[in-house]
């Protein structure tokens, strides 16, 4: 009885229509995307009057950002490199250093252990935003202001990764790591060849998470950066779009340019994004 | 041999823990710590970045007390709260039930929502900018089927819903798929009794289903509160915080003073309020919202 009621719903008109307006639900949450990139790929006077799939595609504003942009002293090309150089050096920090310390703090015995979890907690609840003006002026008498280490310094550890990481490596069992210790297995290697592989998930959760949440990061740059040359992609094109906000088509370039990496790495690891922020689908 | 040689190597372990302890609270010391030590010092004292910091006790408090334009923030971010939570509330009830009802694509809609979490402020912020522009594809398409426009950003009171609309759109999915998943835990024997008793469907919502998911619902508004007091990219790139300091959010007060002004021991204290008043307005509505609810 209670199965075939389950059943029922499933099949009726009423859940056909939903099923339908969940779609088209769908699609106008994508909508801003496909206009995005439709905006980009079209020039700038035609984009507010053509219809979304109609008027003429081009590359040009894509063309603009890496070709002329850099007359404007708008360094596109580079802005991206910037990016994924302070994006990808952050993420390996912090899924090292979590790695390790991670370990310690999950199979390791020692003297302070206890209250070192117990202050990893409670940095966690303590806002950034509370340290960030502080956190400026040690920047600034480090005499970092304006360079790489200023974006990349400061959160080369995290206190949530290495959370997270000692969480999941808890459930592993010891015996395996008596095994590669009589192996005589090095740190490096019950780390690198044990332990990361056997909690594959949660290594993926702090590296994906880290990578968007570095990649997204506007306030801080905007506060430290002001060399176009070592700017991340976010802060160039912000400061691009308020100076040239009329040029809506390469604006729209430089946002697919921003937006991009982040869906791509979304598409592909969903499962684990999805994870991380503790959903499932069933 | 083997007992003294596997203590040995216990001692090294140990010592391997503490060290890598150790690196972690230096690094601590130094981006943690020391800018705490610098908060404390910041919030009673007149600096202007480039001079000697001077004792000055209470002034920045009574200054920062008085300033309409950091009070605006706090009732900008309630303003906020106001459009955004009956609207992601709302949105995300929606979402939730209508994926409870889909069979096939399930996935497919869950992820064409969620993609607008993950991605980037920035880029978003400028769509949104642009599809709400006065001449944008948004009123092109009213001006088209009704026949009038709404003035999205430029109107004092409309921008604050415009911008809670685009926070609303990055996190219906998020927020939706929370509250799924406390749907799907409610065991179907109590919606087939409460079918025996002919309840009605409003009666079910309000008696048994938000009851049930009320862990769900108060996660949520403890995020949108958080959201609320945090938001600064979306202010910043879509309206700057006007018309009319409208949309003047905390974080953009704070800003502005630290690094226009050059009141960084203000913008310092101001940051402190903020993040002491929103952690009490999450203790308040959890106070009044959180129910334990158990299944007798």
């Amino acid at each position: 009885m209670m199965n075939i009621k389950r059943i029922i719903p499933q099949k009726t008109i009423g859940s056909w229509i939903i099923t339908i307006l969940m779609y088209i639900l769908a699609i106008t949450w994508l909508y801003p995307y496909i206009w995005m990139v439709m905006a980009s790929l079209k020039p700038t006077p035609e984009i507010y009057h053509t219809g979304l799939f109609s008027g003429t595609l081009t590359m040009d504003n894509y063309q603009f950002l890496f070709d002329s942009a850099e007359k404007l002293n708008r360094p596109f090309l580079r802005s991206l490199f910037n990016s994924f150089f302070i994006t990808l050096t952050v993420t390996f920090s912090v899924v090292i250093s979590s790695a390790f310390i991670g370990y310690a703090m999950a199979k390791i015995e020692f003297r302070g252990r206890e209250q070192i979890n117990n202050f990893i907690i409670f940095q966690m609840v303590v806002p950034g935003m509370v340290l960030m003006i502080p956190l400026f002026v040690l920047i600034k008498q480090l005499g970092l202001i304006n360079t790489y280490s200023a974006m990349i310094l400061p959160v080369m550890m995290s206190g949530w990764g290495i959370f997270m990481i000692a969480q999941s490596f808890k459930g592993t069992p010891n015996d395996y790591i008596d095994a590669a210790k009589l192996d005589r297995a090095s740190l490096r290697q019950i780390i690198f060849n044990l332990m990361v592989p056997l909690n594959k998930a949660i290594v993926a959760i702090v590296a994906l998470f880290t990578f968007t949440g570095t990649w997204d990061n506007f306030m801080w740059p905007l506060i430290v950066m002001s060399d176009v040359d070592k700017m991340p992609l976010s802060v160039l094109l912000a400061t691009f779009s308020k100076q040239y906000g009329t040029d809506v088509g390469p604006v729209m370039a430089g946002s697919v340019l921003q937006a991009l990496p982040l869906v791509l790495l979304f598409i592909i690891f969903r499962k684990y994004f999805l994870q991380g922020m503790s959903l499932s689908l069933k | 041999m083997k007992i003294g040689n596997i203590d040995l190597g216990e001692i090294k372990e140990s010592q391997i823990g503490a060290a890598l302890a150790i690196s972690f609270l230096l690094f601590n010391v130094v981006f943690w710590a020391y800018p705490f030590i610098w908060l404390v010092i910041l919030s009673v004292t007149e600096w202007r970045f480039f001079d000697v910091p001077t004792f000055s006790g209470l002034k920045n408090f009574f200054i920062v007390l008085n300033d309409p334009e950091f009070w605006r923030s706090v009732w900008n971010v309630i303003r906020f709260l106001g459009y955004y939570v009956p609207i992601v509330l709302a949105c995300s009830l929606g979402f939730a039930f209508g994926l409870q009802h889909i069979g096939r694509g399930k996935v497919f809609i869950a992820l064409s929502f969620l993609v607008a979490n993950i991605s980037s402020g920035v880029a978003y912020s400028l769509v949104f900018e642009k599809i709400f522009s006065s001449t944008g594809p948004l009123n092109t398409f009213l001006a088209d089927w009704f026949g009038f426009t709404i003035p999205w950003l430029s109107s004092p009171n409309m921008a604050m819903l415009s911008i809670s609309l685009v926070v609303t759109w990055k996190f219906v999915g998020y927020y939706g798929l929370i509250l799924y998943s406390g749907l799907v835990a409610i065991p179907q024997e109590i919606y087939d009794a409460a079918e025996l008793d002919n309840t009605k469907p409003l009666t079910k919502l309000f008696k048994i289903t938000l009851p049930m998911i009320n862990a769900q619902l108060v996660m949520v508004l403890v995020f949108a509160i958080t959201v609320a007091f945090g938001i600064f990219t979306e202010p910043y790139m879509i309206t700057g915080g006007g018309p009319m300091e409208s949309t003047n959010m905390p974080l953009l007060v704070i800003y502005e003073t630290a690094f226009n002004r050059l009141q960084p021991s203000r913008a310092a204290l101001m940051a402190i309020i903020i993040a002491l008043v929103s952690y009490l307005a999450i203790k308040i509505m959890r106070k009044f919202l959180e129910k334990n609810v158990e299944l007798v």
